[in-house]
Protein backbone atom coordinates (compact mmCIF):
# COMPACT_ATOMS: atom_id res chain seq x y z
CA UNK A 1 0.00 0.00 0.00
CA UNK A 2 1.14 3.46 -0.66
CA UNK A 3 2.33 5.71 2.44
CA UNK A 4 3.28 8.28 1.14
CA UNK A 5 0.27 10.14 1.15
CA UNK A 6 -2.41 11.95 3.38
CA UNK A 7 -1.23 12.05 7.02
CA UNK A 8 -0.71 8.93 8.16
CA UNK A 9 -0.72 7.34 11.39
CA UNK A 10 2.74 5.47 12.72
CA UNK A 11 2.12 4.22 15.82
CA UNK A 12 5.59 2.96 17.67
CA UNK A 13 4.24 -0.62 18.07
CA UNK A 14 5.36 -3.10 20.86
CA UNK A 15 5.47 -6.86 21.02
CA UNK A 16 3.56 -7.05 24.59
CA UNK A 17 1.25 -4.29 23.84
CA UNK A 18 -0.47 -5.54 20.46
CA UNK A 19 -3.95 -6.74 21.24
CA UNK A 20 -4.21 -3.97 23.18
CA UNK A 21 -3.40 -1.41 21.18
CA UNK A 22 -5.14 -2.54 18.09
CA UNK A 23 -8.62 -2.27 20.40
CA UNK A 24 -7.62 0.85 21.26
CA UNK A 25 -6.95 2.18 17.82
CA UNK A 26 -10.22 0.19 16.69
CA UNK A 27 -12.08 2.31 19.50
CA UNK A 28 -10.64 5.47 18.37
CA UNK A 29 -11.34 4.76 14.71
CA UNK A 30 -15.05 3.86 15.65
CA UNK A 31 -16.91 7.44 14.76
CA UNK A 32 -15.31 7.43 11.62
CA UNK A 33 -16.56 3.91 10.78
CA UNK A 34 -19.80 4.53 12.14
CA UNK A 35 -20.40 7.33 9.89
CA UNK A 36 -19.01 5.59 6.81
CA UNK A 37 -21.42 2.57 7.99
CA UNK A 38 -24.19 4.93 8.05
CA UNK A 39 -23.90 6.44 4.81
CA UNK A 40 -23.34 3.19 2.68
CA UNK A 41 -26.92 1.83 4.70
CA UNK A 42 -28.90 4.93 4.54
CA UNK A 43 -29.74 5.26 8.64
CA UNK A 44 -28.12 4.56 11.66
CA UNK A 45 -29.87 1.36 12.62
CA UNK A 46 -28.52 -0.93 9.63
CA UNK A 47 -25.09 1.08 9.93
CA UNK A 48 -24.47 0.07 13.48
CA UNK A 49 -25.31 -3.36 12.19
CA UNK A 50 -22.47 -3.35 9.42
CA UNK A 51 -20.17 -1.62 11.99
CA UNK A 52 -20.80 -4.60 14.25
CA UNK A 53 -20.19 -6.87 11.87
CA UNK A 54 -17.20 -5.65 10.57
CA UNK A 55 -15.40 -5.37 14.00
CA UNK A 56 -16.37 -8.96 14.76
CA UNK A 57 -15.02 -9.71 11.25
CA UNK A 58 -11.86 -7.68 11.91
CA UNK A 59 -11.61 -8.80 15.39
CA UNK A 60 -11.73 -12.38 13.84
CA UNK A 61 -9.01 -11.55 11.34
CA UNK A 62 -6.59 -9.56 13.33
CA UNK A 63 -3.72 -11.89 12.75
CA UNK A 64 -4.14 -10.75 8.69
CA UNK A 65 -3.74 -6.91 9.46
CA UNK A 66 -0.05 -6.13 8.78
CA UNK A 67 1.98 -4.11 11.13
CA UNK A 68 3.05 -0.38 9.68
CA UNK A 69 -0.21 -0.41 7.02
CA UNK A 70 -2.91 1.87 7.48
CA UNK A 71 -5.50 0.06 10.09
CA UNK A 72 -8.19 2.47 9.18
CA UNK A 73 -8.12 1.63 5.32
CA UNK A 74 -8.27 -1.93 6.13
CA UNK A 75 -11.00 -1.61 8.06
CA UNK A 76 -13.00 0.54 5.87
CA UNK A 77 -12.02 -2.20 3.14
CA UNK A 78 -13.49 -5.10 5.42
CA UNK A 79 -17.08 -2.93 6.37
CA UNK A 80 -17.64 -2.11 1.84
CA UNK A 81 -16.48 -6.02 1.26
CA UNK A 82 -19.70 -6.82 3.97
CA UNK A 83 -21.60 -3.99 3.10
CA UNK A 84 -21.33 -5.25 -0.90
CA UNK A 85 -21.54 -9.04 -0.29
CA UNK A 86 -25.06 -8.38 2.35
CA UNK A 87 -26.26 -6.30 -0.74
CA UNK A 88 -25.80 -9.39 -3.06
CA UNK A 89 -27.90 -11.96 -0.49
CA UNK A 90 -30.59 -9.13 0.26
CA UNK A 91 -33.44 -7.96 -2.05
CA UNK A 92 -32.58 -5.17 -4.41
CA UNK A 93 -34.26 -2.29 -2.65
CA UNK A 94 -31.16 0.13 -3.63
CA UNK A 95 -33.49 1.81 -6.66
CA UNK A 96 -36.33 2.19 -4.92
CA UNK A 97 -36.24 5.66 -4.52
CA UNK A 98 -34.76 6.91 -7.45
CA UNK A 99 -38.69 7.65 -8.69
CA UNK A 100 -40.00 9.10 -5.55
CA UNK A 101 -37.21 11.60 -5.57
CA UNK A 102 -38.60 13.39 -8.20
CA UNK A 103 -41.95 14.27 -5.89
CA UNK A 104 -40.11 16.01 -3.44
CA UNK A 105 -40.84 19.10 -3.03
CA UNK A 106 -39.27 21.85 -0.40
CA UNK A 107 -41.79 23.18 2.29
CA UNK A 108 -41.67 26.72 2.75
CA UNK A 109 -42.12 26.70 6.59
CA UNK A 110 -38.34 27.02 7.84
CA UNK A 111 -37.71 24.30 10.08
CA UNK A 112 -39.90 21.95 7.89
CA UNK A 113 -37.31 23.33 5.02
CA UNK A 114 -34.24 22.06 6.95
CA UNK A 115 -35.72 18.56 7.75
CA UNK A 116 -36.52 18.17 3.67
CA UNK A 117 -33.33 19.15 3.14
CA UNK A 118 -31.62 16.36 5.00
CA UNK A 119 -33.75 13.79 4.27
CA UNK A 120 -32.90 14.92 0.45
CA UNK A 121 -29.52 14.33 0.57
CA UNK A 122 -30.00 10.89 2.30
CA UNK A 123 -32.64 9.58 -0.39
CA UNK A 124 -29.94 10.69 -3.10
CA UNK A 125 -27.30 8.88 -1.64
CA UNK A 126 -29.58 6.01 -1.26
CA UNK A 127 -30.78 5.85 -4.58
CA UNK A 128 -27.15 5.78 -5.98
CA UNK A 129 -26.15 2.37 -7.05
CA UNK A 130 -23.36 0.49 -4.64
CA UNK A 131 -20.26 1.22 -6.43
CA UNK A 132 -20.93 4.61 -7.26
CA UNK A 133 -22.18 5.58 -3.19
CA UNK A 134 -19.03 4.32 -2.04
CA UNK A 135 -16.85 6.06 -4.24
CA UNK A 136 -18.60 9.32 -3.06
CA UNK A 137 -18.62 8.91 0.35
CA UNK A 138 -14.70 7.39 0.23
CA UNK A 139 -14.05 10.90 -1.22
CA UNK A 140 -16.25 13.57 -0.03
CA UNK A 141 -16.92 12.55 3.12
CA UNK A 142 -14.03 10.84 4.23
CA UNK A 143 -11.83 12.67 2.50
CA UNK A 144 -9.63 9.64 1.21
CA UNK A 145 -7.21 10.48 -1.85
CA UNK A 146 -8.75 8.74 -5.33
CA UNK A 147 -5.85 6.26 -4.46
CA UNK A 148 -6.25 5.41 -1.44
CA UNK A 149 -10.02 5.11 -2.20
CA UNK A 150 -9.76 2.52 -5.03
CA UNK A 151 -7.35 0.85 -2.86
CA UNK A 152 -9.97 0.27 0.00
CA UNK A 153 -12.36 -0.81 -3.12
CA UNK A 154 -10.21 -2.67 -5.26
CA UNK A 155 -10.69 -1.44 -8.36
CA UNK A 156 -8.15 1.02 -10.81
CA UNK A 157 -8.32 4.64 -10.25
CA UNK A 158 -9.76 5.30 -13.46
CA UNK A 159 -12.65 3.41 -12.47
CA UNK A 160 -13.38 5.03 -9.54
CA UNK A 161 -12.99 8.12 -11.00
CA UNK A 162 -15.40 7.74 -13.54
CA UNK A 163 -18.29 5.94 -10.81
CA UNK A 164 -17.46 9.60 -8.59
CA UNK A 165 -18.15 11.52 -11.63
CA UNK A 166 -21.03 9.73 -12.19
CA UNK A 167 -22.59 9.59 -8.47
CA UNK A 168 -21.86 13.57 -8.17
CA UNK A 169 -23.73 13.91 -11.52
CA UNK A 170 -26.62 12.04 -10.43
CA UNK A 171 -26.61 13.83 -6.85
CA UNK A 172 -26.31 17.42 -8.31
CA UNK A 173 -29.49 16.32 -10.09
CA UNK A 174 -31.27 15.21 -7.32
CA UNK A 175 -30.31 17.83 -4.86
CA UNK A 176 -30.46 20.98 -7.47
CA UNK A 177 -28.15 23.92 -7.51
CA UNK A 178 -28.19 24.35 -4.22
CA UNK A 179 -26.08 21.33 -3.66
CA UNK B 1 -5.55 26.83 -27.90
CA UNK B 2 -8.01 25.03 -26.52
CA UNK B 3 -8.39 22.35 -24.34
CA UNK B 4 -10.45 19.60 -24.26
CA UNK B 5 -11.42 18.99 -20.45
CA UNK B 6 -13.52 15.80 -19.60
CA UNK B 7 -16.03 15.44 -16.64
CA UNK B 8 -13.65 13.56 -15.02
CA UNK B 9 -10.86 15.81 -15.14
CA UNK B 10 -13.27 18.94 -14.06
CA UNK B 11 -14.39 16.61 -10.73
CA UNK B 12 -10.37 15.44 -10.20
CA UNK B 13 -9.40 19.62 -10.53
CA UNK B 14 -12.14 20.18 -7.99
CA UNK B 15 -10.59 17.44 -5.51
CA UNK B 16 -7.09 18.76 -6.33
CA UNK B 17 -6.02 15.33 -7.21
CA UNK B 18 -5.22 16.24 -11.44
CA UNK B 19 -1.50 15.61 -11.84
CA UNK B 20 0.77 19.05 -11.59
CA UNK B 21 1.39 19.00 -15.35
CA UNK B 22 -2.33 18.25 -16.43
CA UNK B 23 -3.17 21.07 -13.67
CA UNK B 24 -2.19 23.66 -15.05
CA UNK B 25 -3.79 23.55 -18.75
CA UNK B 26 -7.12 22.47 -16.71
CA UNK B 27 -6.99 26.04 -14.39
CA UNK B 28 -6.45 27.94 -17.67
CA UNK B 29 -9.37 25.96 -19.74
CA UNK B 30 -11.63 27.02 -16.14
CA UNK B 31 -9.83 30.55 -16.34
CA UNK B 32 -11.13 30.93 -20.01
CA UNK B 33 -14.73 29.33 -19.75
CA UNK B 34 -17.24 30.62 -16.78
CA UNK B 35 -19.29 27.53 -17.62
CA UNK B 36 -16.31 24.91 -16.23
CA UNK B 37 -16.33 27.52 -13.60
CA UNK B 38 -19.44 26.91 -12.51
CA UNK B 39 -19.05 23.27 -12.97
CA UNK B 40 -15.94 22.92 -10.37
CA UNK B 41 -17.94 25.34 -7.90
CA UNK B 42 -20.58 23.05 -7.60
CA UNK B 43 -18.36 20.12 -7.13
CA UNK B 44 -17.10 21.86 -4.45
CA UNK B 45 -20.96 23.14 -2.63
CA UNK B 46 -21.81 19.39 -3.33
CA UNK B 47 -18.65 18.07 -1.05
CA UNK B 48 -19.29 20.47 1.27
CA UNK B 49 -23.08 19.70 1.20
CA UNK B 50 -22.51 16.08 1.83
CA UNK B 51 -19.54 16.77 4.45
CA UNK B 52 -21.65 18.79 6.60
CA UNK B 53 -24.80 16.20 6.40
CA UNK B 54 -22.47 13.34 7.92
CA UNK B 55 -20.62 15.65 9.85
CA UNK B 56 -22.94 15.05 13.22
CA UNK B 57 -22.39 10.98 12.97
CA UNK B 58 -18.51 12.12 14.42
CA UNK B 59 -20.54 13.93 17.33
CA UNK B 60 -22.67 11.50 18.32
CA UNK B 61 -21.49 8.90 21.34
CA UNK B 62 -20.53 5.48 19.69
CA UNK B 63 -23.67 3.15 21.26
CA UNK B 64 -22.17 0.77 23.87
CA UNK B 65 -23.20 -2.47 21.73
CA UNK B 66 -20.01 -1.30 19.61
CA UNK B 67 -17.13 -0.30 22.44
CA UNK B 68 -18.27 -3.56 24.22
CA UNK B 69 -17.03 -5.22 21.33
CA UNK B 70 -13.31 -3.72 21.58
CA UNK B 71 -13.58 -3.54 25.48
CA UNK B 72 -15.15 -6.43 27.36
CA UNK B 73 -13.11 -9.54 25.73
CA UNK B 74 -12.14 -11.10 29.05
CA UNK B 75 -9.23 -12.40 27.49
CA UNK B 76 -7.48 -9.40 26.81
CA UNK B 77 -5.63 -6.64 29.33
CA UNK B 78 -7.44 -3.55 29.99
CA UNK B 79 -7.99 -0.91 26.98
CA UNK B 80 -6.40 2.45 27.59
CA UNK B 81 -9.60 4.69 27.36
CA UNK B 82 -8.33 7.63 27.52
CA UNK B 83 -5.76 7.16 24.77
CA UNK B 84 -8.85 5.86 22.76
CA UNK B 85 -10.88 8.96 23.57
CA UNK B 86 -7.21 11.10 22.77
CA UNK B 87 -6.92 9.77 19.10
CA UNK B 88 -10.41 10.29 18.53
CA UNK B 89 -10.11 14.22 19.51
CA UNK B 90 -6.63 14.31 17.33
CA UNK B 91 -8.37 12.53 14.26
CA UNK B 92 -11.49 14.48 14.49
CA UNK B 93 -9.05 17.67 13.85
CA UNK B 94 -6.61 15.83 11.57
CA UNK B 95 -6.76 13.47 8.97
CA UNK B 96 -7.45 11.72 6.67
CA UNK B 97 -9.62 14.38 5.16
CA UNK B 98 -9.85 17.57 3.43
CA UNK B 99 -13.65 18.19 4.22
CA UNK B 100 -14.88 16.69 7.43
CA UNK B 101 -11.90 18.87 8.50
CA UNK B 102 -13.97 21.63 8.01
CA UNK B 103 -17.12 19.61 8.46
CA UNK B 104 -17.26 20.36 12.28
CA UNK B 105 -16.64 23.91 11.90
CA UNK B 106 -19.50 24.23 9.04
CA UNK B 107 -22.21 21.69 10.56
CA UNK B 108 -22.86 23.51 13.63
CA UNK B 109 -22.50 27.26 11.67
CA UNK B 110 -24.83 26.15 9.39
CA UNK B 111 -27.08 24.63 11.43
CA UNK B 112 -30.42 26.34 10.42
CA UNK B 113 -30.45 29.40 11.65
CA UNK B 114 -32.83 32.23 11.49
CA UNK B 115 -31.22 35.80 10.82
CA UNK B 116 -33.31 38.90 11.53
CA UNK B 117 -33.59 40.75 8.12
CA UNK B 118 -31.61 44.40 8.04
CA UNK B 119 -30.12 45.44 4.52
CA UNK B 120 -26.16 45.97 5.05
CA UNK B 121 -24.76 49.11 4.52
CA UNK B 122 -24.00 49.49 0.53
CA UNK B 123 -19.98 47.83 0.11
CA UNK B 124 -19.60 51.27 -1.90
CA UNK B 125 -19.18 53.30 0.97
CA UNK B 126 -16.56 53.57 3.73
CA UNK B 127 -12.88 52.69 2.47
CA UNK B 128 -13.78 52.93 -1.10
CA UNK B 129 -15.29 50.10 -3.47
CA UNK B 130 -14.60 46.72 -3.11
CA UNK B 131 -14.27 47.02 0.61
CA UNK B 132 -17.06 46.01 3.42
CA UNK B 133 -19.29 49.08 4.34
CA UNK B 134 -19.57 50.69 7.84
CA UNK B 135 -22.01 47.83 9.30
CA UNK B 136 -20.38 45.09 7.78
CA UNK B 137 -17.23 45.82 8.79
CA UNK B 138 -17.82 46.63 12.28
CA UNK B 139 -19.77 42.78 12.14
CA UNK B 140 -16.50 41.57 11.09
CA UNK B 141 -14.53 43.39 13.11
CA UNK B 142 -15.90 42.60 16.65
CA UNK B 143 -18.35 39.61 15.82
CA UNK B 144 -16.74 35.81 17.11
CA UNK B 145 -17.83 32.61 15.62
CA UNK B 146 -18.52 31.31 19.13
CA UNK B 147 -20.00 34.35 21.13
CA UNK B 148 -22.46 35.29 18.34
CA UNK B 149 -26.41 35.65 18.85
CA UNK B 150 -28.14 33.05 17.03
CA UNK B 151 -30.38 36.29 16.13
CA UNK B 152 -27.30 38.12 14.64
CA UNK B 153 -28.28 39.75 11.25
CA UNK B 154 -25.00 39.03 9.69
CA UNK B 155 -23.77 35.72 11.31
CA UNK B 156 -19.68 34.82 10.94
CA UNK B 157 -19.90 31.35 9.62
CA UNK B 158 -15.82 30.88 10.32
CA UNK B 159 -13.07 33.14 10.04
CA UNK B 160 -9.47 31.23 8.80
CA UNK B 161 -6.14 32.15 6.88
CA UNK B 162 -5.82 32.95 3.17
CA UNK B 163 -2.60 31.85 1.54
CA UNK B 164 -1.21 35.10 1.81
CA UNK B 165 -1.34 35.40 5.53
CA UNK B 166 -4.17 37.33 5.65
CA UNK B 167 -7.08 36.75 8.25
CA UNK B 168 -10.43 36.27 6.16
CA UNK B 169 -14.37 35.90 7.15
CA UNK B 170 -16.81 33.75 5.57
CA UNK B 171 -20.48 35.48 6.61
CA UNK B 172 -23.63 35.41 5.34
CA UNK B 173 -26.30 37.82 6.08
CA UNK B 174 -29.60 38.81 4.69
CA UNK B 175 -28.21 40.70 1.43
CA UNK B 176 -26.04 37.26 0.68
CA UNK B 177 -22.96 36.54 2.39
CA UNK B 178 -19.31 36.36 0.76
CA UNK B 179 -15.70 36.69 2.03
CA UNK B 180 -13.80 39.41 3.41
CA UNK B 181 -9.94 39.46 4.12
CA UNK B 182 -8.65 42.32 5.62
CA UNK B 183 -5.80 44.18 4.53
CA UNK B 184 -4.22 47.98 4.72
CA UNK B 185 -7.41 49.43 3.38
CA UNK B 186 -10.23 47.01 5.72
CA UNK B 187 -12.23 44.81 5.16
CA UNK B 188 -11.60 44.03 1.26
CA UNK B 189 -14.51 41.82 -0.37
CA UNK B 190 -13.16 38.46 -2.14
CA UNK B 191 -16.37 36.92 -3.37
CA UNK B 192 -20.34 37.48 -2.79
CA UNK B 193 -23.70 35.55 -3.07
CA UNK B 194 -26.83 37.43 -4.06
CA UNK B 195 -29.10 37.79 -1.20
CA UNK B 196 -31.74 37.06 -3.70
CA UNK B 197 -35.54 37.43 -3.42
CA UNK B 198 -34.78 36.13 0.26
CA UNK B 199 -33.71 39.96 0.54
CA UNK B 200 -37.67 40.72 0.68
CA UNK B 201 -38.55 38.80 3.47
CA UNK B 202 -38.23 39.27 6.83
CA UNK B 203 -36.21 36.35 7.51
CA UNK B 204 -34.35 33.85 5.61
CA UNK B 205 -32.80 30.35 6.09
CA UNK B 206 -29.30 30.01 6.51
CA UNK B 207 -27.76 27.15 4.39
CA UNK B 208 -28.34 27.35 0.64
CA UNK B 209 -25.94 29.27 -0.44
CA UNK B 210 -23.57 29.23 2.81
CA UNK B 211 -22.45 25.95 1.17
CA UNK B 212 -20.82 27.37 -1.52
CA UNK B 213 -18.93 30.27 0.82
CA UNK B 214 -17.65 27.27 2.38
CA UNK B 215 -16.34 25.52 -0.29
CA UNK B 216 -14.94 28.76 -0.98
CA UNK B 217 -13.57 29.34 1.67
CA UNK B 218 -12.06 25.94 2.57
CA UNK B 219 -10.54 26.79 -1.31
CA UNK B 220 -8.73 29.97 -0.34
CA UNK B 221 -7.26 28.78 3.63
CA UNK B 222 -4.10 27.50 4.32
CA UNK B 223 -5.40 25.52 7.64
CA UNK B 224 -8.08 24.94 9.13
CA UNK B 225 -10.51 27.18 10.08
CA UNK B 226 -9.31 29.45 13.14
CA UNK B 227 -10.67 27.78 17.00
CA UNK B 228 -12.23 30.29 19.10
CA UNK B 229 -9.44 30.93 20.83
CA UNK B 230 -7.42 32.05 17.81
CA UNK B 231 -9.87 33.80 16.22
CA UNK B 232 -10.25 35.56 19.68
CA UNK B 233 -6.56 36.37 19.25
CA UNK B 234 -6.62 37.56 15.80
CA UNK B 235 -9.14 40.28 16.80
CA UNK B 236 -7.68 41.73 19.63
CA UNK B 237 -4.85 42.16 16.98
CA UNK B 238 -7.00 43.69 14.91
CA UNK B 239 -7.28 41.10 12.34
CA UNK B 240 -3.69 41.69 11.11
Amino acid sequence: MDETSAPVRLIPWKAETLNTAFETDLLALLPRLRRFAIGLSGNPSDGDDLCQMTIERALANRSRWEQGTRLDSWMYRIMRNIWIDEGRRTTRSLQTFVDEEAGVTIGGDGAQEAVVELGNVDRAMQSLPPDQREAVLLVMVEGYAYKEAAEIVGCPVGTLNSRLVRGRDALMQMLGDEA
Amino acid sequence: MSTRVTPEEIAAFADGELPAGREAAIREAIAADPELAKQVQRHRALAARLSQHYAPVLEEGVPDRLTDLLTARKDKTVVDFAAARQKQEAQKREAPSRHPHWGWIAGPALAASLAIAVILGDTNTGPGAGYAGPQLAAVLDDQLVAEQSSAAETRVLLSFEDKGGQFCRAYSGVSGGGIACRDDEGWRIESRSEGGEAASTDFRMAGADDGAILAEAQDMATGPALDAAAEQAARERGWR
